[in-house]
């Protein structure tokens, strides 16, 4: 395998996604759906309390992203992952298109690589643009006026900045490792679906899961404990526990998913 | 000199479960020729087209294209191109852009500094429609971009799964005409057909494969000289007499009755005058009389007929 075929996979694959509709339509979702949420949070007379920090969204700017990170990190970020890689392989079923990649000069290795690469560039953008998008809201619609911790000590913005980024920085490990999950779905059931839909289901059961009366060790390998690993990124006295576990797990399961994916495109015969 | 092979294939064999897909078949193809590779749904054609693309592995035999090992591990070697049954391409883009693609994977990395996807395009009579997208493609527009896909990698070995079946008439020809001129400038084109008149119209060398194995192979010209006579179907006013008297006649054959009226007959053309003068002496009226398959086809069908169960007689490696 080259990496210069992988490459340019990665690059078709990229052209491919920013073509499809789906794809395009959660951009713009990403990008403008916290303007929406904030003009309803504003014209409501109730603000979301029980968020964290749903209370400060209309004192504060930069309390908007933080608000839609507790929210994406429920299903929002399993969803955004999924519509990106969940169609990634099943897509090529779909269209009857592995004959016509797969009788080209690049490897299937290469093809995976490319893919993967490719699919973790789109999540990496819509995730930063739903990050930008909320920060943007927060910043227009309301300003930028400090932040109170979590530990009530004011942050002024620049700090509050820092803060925002490194709470979505957080999101990325378990986010990647839902997409893996429907990486791997979408290759071995060659559904768009499944590859869509198993990784959703599966973290709205971990979230119930976690309400769940049961060991702190089990609530802490799950991925979606990780989506709220940040809360300890915004104290005055930081622990990094939660989000060390939720590293670890994410890691475990974007090695193991594209692992198996990787055998099971390895090992198709494109048999019509 | 040793000669150059473009495709050498020994022994290939493949199982899917219990089903035996293909069974120890040899194909070899020679630059600037034209292979058909023919037989009935199920014969395994595909299958081996797949294994000599890459796509499926094989579970026997050693494959050899353009004098290099086939590798399933990478991609296609440079100069081999082909398509199986109808490739698809992505819907939501256009016909020259799909290609545009493809010759980016070929690149590996930038578009190509000429590019020749609008080329290819004119080749195959799909420029006027290069710019639509492809989710609005007629079969036989998919099965022109399937061929401009082939032919951007300028193909010296070209694998072709049925590549006229979606296509009418004079678009058929067209494509035909350009194969021919692909072989003519040196360029091994092996064609997978059920169709026997275009494999006949078009290659000079057959392969026929029945069961997943290959019950003939050789030069058209010497299978039509060893091909049975023409295949006629006769209605006449006594079938039974007709039948009777044939039995005396040398150089006719009588087949099983078409359909449960009139009666199948084999016969060259001399063989046939005479009988039918002979049914006229008899008070036999010929009501019909149709040619049924010309004598590579009869020849075609009646291998697959006997090869039905048993195992061929004749199993030769085309070259």
């Amino acid at each position: 395998m080259s990496l210069r075929g992988a490459l340019a996979v990665a690059g078709v694959e990229s052209a491919k996604l920013g073509a499809q509709p789906a794809v395009q339509i959660l951009l713009g979702v990403c990008m403008l759906g916290p303007f929406a949420f904030l003009e309803v949070v504003r014209l409501q007379a109730s603000l979301p309390e029980d968020t964290l920090y749903g209370r400060a969204l209309r004192d504060s700017g930069f309390a908007t992203p933080l608000v839609v990170l507790g929210f994406a990190g429920l299903w929002g970020l399993p969803v955004v992952t999924s519509v990106i890689g969940g169609d990634l392989f099943a897509g090529e079923d779909r269209h009857r298109t592995w004959t016509t990649i797969l009788t080209r000069s690049r490897s299937r290795a290469e093809l995976f690589t490319g893919k993967v690469l490719a699919a973790l560039g789109f999540s990496l953008l819509a995730i930063t643009a739903l990050a930008a998008g909320s920060l943007a809201a927060g910043l227009l619609l309301v300003g930028h006026q400090p932040l109170v911790d979590l530990s009530g000590v004011v942050l002024l913005p620049a700090r509050a900045l820092g803060g925002v980024a490194i709470a979505w920085a957080s999101a990325l490990p378990p986010a990647f490792g839902f997409l893996a999950v429907a990486i791997l779905v979408s290759a071995a059931t060659r559904s768009g679906a499944a590859g869509v839909g198993v990784p959703v289901v599966a973290a709205l059961l971990m979230q119930l899961l976690a309400l769940a009366d049961g060991a702190d060790t089990f609530r802490r390998l799950q991925m979606t404990s990780a989506f709220g690993a940040w809360h300890g990124l915004l104290q005055e006295h930081r622990y990094y526990r939660p989000l060390i576990d939720g590293a670890a797990v994410s890691v475990t399961c974007v090695v193991v998913c594209l692992a198996l994916a990787y055998r099971a495109l390895q090992r198709r015969d494109i048999a019509g | 000199m040793v000669e150059r092979l473009a495709l050498e294939a020994l022994g290939v064999s493949k199982r899917y479960g219990d089903r035996e897909a293909l069974g120890g078949v040899d194909l070899i193809a020679r630059p600037g020729q034209l292979h058909g590779l023919l037989g009935p749904n199920g014969a395994g054609k595909t299958t081996l087209l797949r294994i000599l693309l890459g796509l499926v592995r094989p579970d026997t035999g050693t494959i050899s294209l353009l004098g290099a090992p086939l590798d399933t591990g990478r991609g296609l070697a440079e100069g081999i191109a082909g398509f199986v049954e109808m490739p698809g391409f992505y819907p939501y883009l256009s016909g020259r852009d799909n290609l545009r693609l493809l010759e980016r994977l070929d690149a590996g990395g930038a578009a190509p500094r000429i590019s020749t996807s609008g080329s290819v395009l004119e080749q195959v009579g799909l420029a006027a429609h290069a710019d639509r997208n492809v989710a609005g493609y007629s079969a036989g527009m998919r099965q022109r971009l399937a061929l401009a896909a082939a032919l951007l990698r300028a193909p010296r070995l070209l694998l072709l799964d049925e590549p006229t079946n979606a296509l009418d008439p004079a678009g058929a020809r067209d494509i035909r005409a350009l194969l021919a001129g692909l072989a003519a400038q040196g360029t091994a084109v092996v064609l997978s057909s059920h169709d026997m008149t275009e494999i006949e119209a078009l290659c000079a060398v057959v392969t026929v494969l029945h069961e997943g194995r290959v019950v003939v192979a050789g030069a058209v010209a010497e299978l039509r000289r060893r091909a049975p006579a023409d295949v006629y179907a006769v209605h006449t006013s006594s079938d039974a007499a007709a039948i009777r008297l044939a039995a005396g006649h040398s150089g006719v054959r009588v087949t099983v009755p078409p359909e449960g009226t009139g009666f199948g007959l084999s016969a060259g053309l001399d063989a046939l005058d005479t009988f039918v003068l002979a049914l006229g002496q008899a008070g036999i009226a010929v009501r019909s009389l149709e040619r049924r398959a010309r004598s590579l086809e009869a020849m075609f069908l009646q291998l697959t007929a006997d090869a039905r169960g048993t195992e061929p007689a004749d199993r030769r490696t085309a070259s």
